[in-house]
């Protein structure tokens, strides 16, 4: 078993522990107010009071903190306890996170047509986890590789 | 012999046992700093939650009066003109949430207006496109008489010309089913009148201090409602510290 780098495992917990505040304060605001006021220079309000910033009544920054949360355990369980299947969870998941902001930009450019700071401190955040996602899914890749050609030798 | 022996078998087992104690002092250990891990992420996401949730919605209230400006003839008013009770609100047509608290303000004219005025200040604010547009047309209605109509009539299709290329487009058509003279209301909405109107509520806005919208005043003092029944509070309360005083 390839040994997993310990800053890339720490990465992973710094960045999605960005993440889960980012949109922590923004679920919490959501439950918190109800209504959000528009701020001189700011596009949040538009972007958070859109009929697309919940889905079937969920706030999708909710859905975003469980996943930054989930994120975020399954690289401490790791750190904790070496268990594969912990991995499992840092290879996919970040490439479900960047897709799904992927997708929240591109409603903000061309559907609503405001920029919100904390869904770009989101979508950073969730790129960042899925380049760190790769990384991991190479290494493991290589190192699967490795094993298979030392069994052939 | 028999002694050698005895002692290789002590040594064994005194090597063993001492193992066997490493062994444990490690395992204690990792049970320690296991516990002190999941402690520590416990504590960790939990205490930033609880500090997020006490910033996040509750943006610092001034309760002290601020300098408004007075209520003029230039200012839209509705409810009880003679109320000793005024409401103020700051607002931008295309702000969503001057979209969701519309109802509730009509409600509350609608069923405690005789116990307050109600005066109506544009702050559109840049980011909005169309919230100039928006305040243009509002104004122009109210040239022929149907200021809160139009109001009520742009609040309740916010969606409809919100993003839109053709807002202005659109609040012609809003115009003509208010049985306006559209030529007039045309010639409106581009005069330097109503520009001039719409541009003294936003600078005395900024005066007042408001950097949101909607932003409320009642009786010179910022109010923060999040719903119905906070509003209504707020306007008992002032009442009966009137009536008191």
């Amino acid at each position: 078993m390839v040994q997993i780098p310990k800053w890339l495992l720490i990465s992973f917990v710094l960045v999605s522990f960005t993440g889960f505040l980012d949109s922590s304060f923004l679920s919490l605001e959501h439950y918190n107010r109800g209504i959000l006021p528009c701020y001189i220079f700011s596009g949040c309000d538009e972007v958070t009071a859109s009929r697309y910033a919940t889905v079937a009544g969920v706030p999708i920054s909710l859905a975003g903190a469980t996943f930054y949360l989930s994120i975020l355990i399954a690289a401490i369980f790791y750190l904790d306890t070496k268990n594969a299947k912990a991995l499992k969870i840092l290879k996919f998941l970040p490439a479900v996170g960047f897709l799904a902001s992927l997708w929240l930009l591109f409603l903000q450019f061309f559907i609503i047509k405001a920029i919100c700071f904390y869904c770009i401190l989101s979508l950073v955040s969730s790129t960042m986890l899925f380049i760190l996602g790769l990384y991991l899914f190479v290494l493991l890749k290589k190192d699967r590789k490795r094993e298979w050609d030392g069994k052939i030798v | 012999m028999f002694e050698e022996d005895l002692t290789k078998k002590e040594k064994y087992q005194l090597k063993k046992d001492e193992k066997n104690r490493e062994f444990e002092q490690v395992k204690k250990q990792k049970t320690v700093k296991r516990f002190l891990l999941w402690g520590l992420v416990i504590v960790v996401i939990g205490g930033s939650i609880w500090g997020l949730s006490r910033i996040a919605g509750h943006s610092p209230q001034t309760q002290t009066a601020v300098l408004l400006d007075a209520i003029s003839t230039n200012d839209w008013v509705t409810g009880n003109q003679e109320a000793q009770t005024t409401l103020i609100e700051y607002s931008d047509f295309q702000c969503p949430a001057c979209g969701a608290y519309y109802p509730l303000v009509h409600k509350l004219i609608q069923e405690q207006g005789k116990n307050f005025k109600f005066v109506y200040r544009h702050f559109p604010l840049k980011q909005h496109s169309n919230a100039e547009p928006a305040a243009y047309a509002v104004e122009a209605a109210g040239k022929q008489g149907k200021f809160w109509e139009m109001e009520a009539m742009i609040f309740e299709h916010q969606n409809d010309w919100s993003a839109s290329n053709s807002a202005d487009e659109i609040f012609r058509g809003y115009a003509s089913a208010l049985g306006l003279n559209l030529e007039l209301f045309d010639a409106d909405r581009e005069s330097g009148e109503v520009k001039d109107k719409v541009k003294s509520d936003y600078q005395s806005g900024v005066r007042a201090g408001v950097n949101a919208t909607p932003t409320f005043f009642l009786n010179g003092k910022k109010i923060q409602p999040r719903n119905y029944e906070e509003f209504a509070d707020f306007i008992k309360q002032v009442q009966t510290d009137g009536s008191n005083s």
